[in-house]
């Protein structure tokens, strides 16, 4: 499902002219499997977060290749790489990243109205995942007035409306207590085996590595084998 | 993303922040205003001015004023001439009025007509030219007559204008002129009935009084039958009673109606106005002295498109200046709305659709702010056409001329001031729509890389 061969990466930092090259990532090779889940592990400044930019298509690799669903994405510009996101994945970030000026359902609606969905249809898809995840009854409430669960499950419905075959998790249960944790890694595996949805998550915890199929360390930048 | 869905993602956003939004369409309406109120001055000086040089005259009318006498054996216009100008290429009429050479004391129910003259008119012609009429229809027969509007007009004591009264009442019913005559050496009178069908339109300038009875051919016909001259003309004598010598010997002096006739008040009507031209420089060519409105009215137009060119030009520095407040706005909009976009970035926005919500929502500020300008600009006008010549007549103890306007509004100038207010208005929300599509995901999400 993703693909990743011979990709490294580095940062330049510092003034133009007198730039200082930071390697993150070296020579990666990894392979994900259609219906996986992958639990990417490694202390912080390891470069995990890197790697999951690089397949999200936010940066792109000084060199190496990615090919996801098939296709390579290395090179796709920056509206290509949109469509490609919109249509291939969903995204549940740590610290959840809803528009705070959008009420939970308009947060959820959002990538169906990116993709043009008539609002009827729209209804109907979001007020049923909503219940799904057990926030229908959010659905007036804005961020604000959430829960850091709530939101989190704000967030996975919305990385889930668009049916993508794959979700990236950056975190997810970063900012969560232990409780909802549970309820977020149940839904997690839930999700994985009732529709088959490939899950890559970058995690330090242990917890969150623990229902993964694959844990995988990076260390220093490089892969470091299964944990 | 549907349009819908833009609009209301726009609508949602702009509400965010209604004072700064209030102040920027104030500023864009503003400066639409000050365009479309600059610019009416000049629309509104030169159709005062081009109402008054064409008055109740036809702009596509060639007026013939005679011939050049270096080219022809006198000046005078005859009923060959006018043959030749209806064969000239396109030429729609050729109208001239025949004045009748007596006073013809015309009388209605017994009651005398405040008639100033009587004229013969080809009504065919006439009725091409567009003559134009306030109630009732041109003659069809020969003892058919229209009158003018004031006909009925009252005087007072000092010949001013003191009353009207409505010269339609007079529709159908019979006028009686009292032609005049000399024969077997003294003066005689005979009544001529002609029916009353229409009355010409009130003349549009204020001062301008139409109490004439135009008649047609067959009436002065009858007339210069009794006359033995041309327009029924009457000799005139310095003694009070003439002799039958000196009468006859004065009628003998006079054109016969069988005479070569010239023709006044010539008009050679075009067919349309851009066909004046043509028609003017052949008739010079021919050697006819004439003269037209239009040209009059290029002059003047030309000047007044220069004017009013360089007025919208200043004008649209304003509405320029306005757009800084909207590249302002703008700009406020993307740095503050930056992690949003960011995370619409980050689940799938194509960076075309963050650029055109942005140019949606400036371009909405201009279309907010061109409509309140273009309301407040009609009002503006409006108090001015009405408060400058009450103003000036207080202050300045001049008189406004009735009919004349310091302000118009042409449908198109306001919208042509909407398009530029709108043009403008998407322009200067375009940099900082750009600068939203370039927005990072990562900085805006602000997640460590």
């Amino acid at each position: 499902m993703i693909e990743l061969a011979g990709v490294n990466h580095q940062f330049k930092i510092g003034k133009r002219g007198k730039e200082r090259v930071v390697p993150v990532l070296h020579d990666i090779h990894l392979r994900v499997e259609k219906g996986e889940i992958v639990a990417i592990v490694g202390r912080s400044g390891s470069g995990k977060s890197t790697l999951l930019n690089l397949m999200s298509g936010y940066i792109r690799p000084s060199s190496g290749e990615i090919k996801v669903a098939g296709k390579t994405v290395t090179k796709l510009d920056e509206g290509e790489w949109a469509n490609f996101r919109l249509a291939n994945y969903g995204f549940i970030f740590q610290s959840f990243q809803l528009i705070g000026s959008m009420t939970a359902y308009e947060n959820v609606e959002l990538p169906l109205v990116l993709k043009g969905v008539a609002s009827g249809e729209r209804r109907k898809k979001v007020m049923q995942l909503m219940e799904q995840v057990g926030i229908a009854e959010f659905a007036g409430h804005y961020p604000s007035e959430l829960s850091g669960g709530q939101q989190q499950r704000v967030s996975v419905a919305r990385s889930l409306i668009l049916e993508p075959p794959i979700v990236l998790a950056d975190e997810p249960s970063g900012s969560l207590d232990s409780e909802n944790e549970k309820i977020l890694l149940t839904m997690i595996r839930q999700l994985n085996h009732e529709l088959g949805i490939t899950f890559v998550i970058i995690t330090h915890d242990e917890q969150v590595a623990s229902i993964a199929h694959r844990a995988i360390r990076l260390q220093d930048g490089r892969i470091g084998g299964l944990v | 993303m549907k349009f819908s869905d833009q609009l209301r993602f726009v609508r949602q956003n702009m509400k965010k922040n209604k004072t700064r939004l209030f102040m920027t369409v104030l500023a864009t309406a503003m400066g639409c205003t000050f365009l479309i109120v600059l610019a009416s001055v000049g629309f509104g000086l030169q159709q005062s001015m081009v109402d008054n040089i064409v008055g109740d005259r036809l702009v596509t009318a060639v007026d013939i004023y005679g011939k050049n006498p270096d080219m022809h054996k006198d000046t005078n216009v005859y009923a060959e001439d006018i043959a030749m100008f209806r064969e000239l290429p396109n030429v729609k009429a050729v109208t001239y009025r025949n004045y009748i050479g007596q006073w013809l004391n015309p009388k209605v129910d017994g009651e005398e007509v405040g008639s100033d003259r009587t004229i013969q008119v080809d009504f065919e012609a006439e009725a091409e030219a567009g003559f134009a009429l306030s109630a009732g229809r041109l003659p069809q027969q020969d003892n058919e007559a229209v009158i003018g509007y004031h006909i009925r007009e009252q005087l007072d004591e000092q010949g001013a204008p003191s009353g009207y009264k409505d010269a339609s009442e007079w529709l159908n019913k019979t006028m009686t002129l009292e032609a005049g005559y000399y024969k077997d050496g003294e003066k005689k009178t005979q009544p001529i009935e002609v029916v009353i069908v229409g009355v010409t339109e009130k003349p549009t300038k204020e001062w301008n009084r139409d109490k004439t009875v135009y008649v047609g051919v067959s009436m002065l016909e009858q007339l210069e039958a009794l006359t033995g001259t041309q327009n029924g003309e009457l000799p005139y004598f310095e003694v009070e009673n003439p002799t039958a010598e000196q009468i006859e010997a004065a009628l003998a002096n006079m054109p016969k109606p069988t005479e070569s006739r010239s023709y006044s008040d010539v008009q050679v009507i075009a067919d349309h106005a851009a066909n004046v031209k043509g028609i003017v420089e052949t008739l010079r060519d021919k050697g006819f002295y004439n003269h037209s409105i239009a040209d009059e009215l290029k002059q003047v137009n030309l000047m007044f498109a220069i004017m009013k060119i360089g007025l919208i030009f200043v004008g649209t520095i304003a509405v320029l200046i306005a757009s800084i407040g909207i590249f302002n706005t703008m700009t406020m909009a993307v740095t503050e709305r930056a992690q949003d976009i960011g995370i619409m970035k980050a689940i799938g926005a194509h960076p075309s659709v963050i650029r055109r919500l942005f140019l949606l929502e400036s371009a909405m500020i201009g279309c907010m702010g061109a409509i309140l300008g273009t309301i407040v600009a009609y009002l503006i006008s409006v108090a001015v056409n009405a408060g400058l010549p009450v103003i000036i007549k207080q202050f300045m103890e001049e008189e406004v001329p009735s009919g004349f306007l310091f302000s118009v509004i042409p449908p198109y100038l306001a919208a042509l001031s909407c398009a530029i207010a709108l043009g403008v208005a998407v322009l200067s929300g375009y940099r900082p729509a750009l600068r939203a599509t370039r927005i990072d995901v990562l900085s805006a999400l602000r997640r460590d890389v």
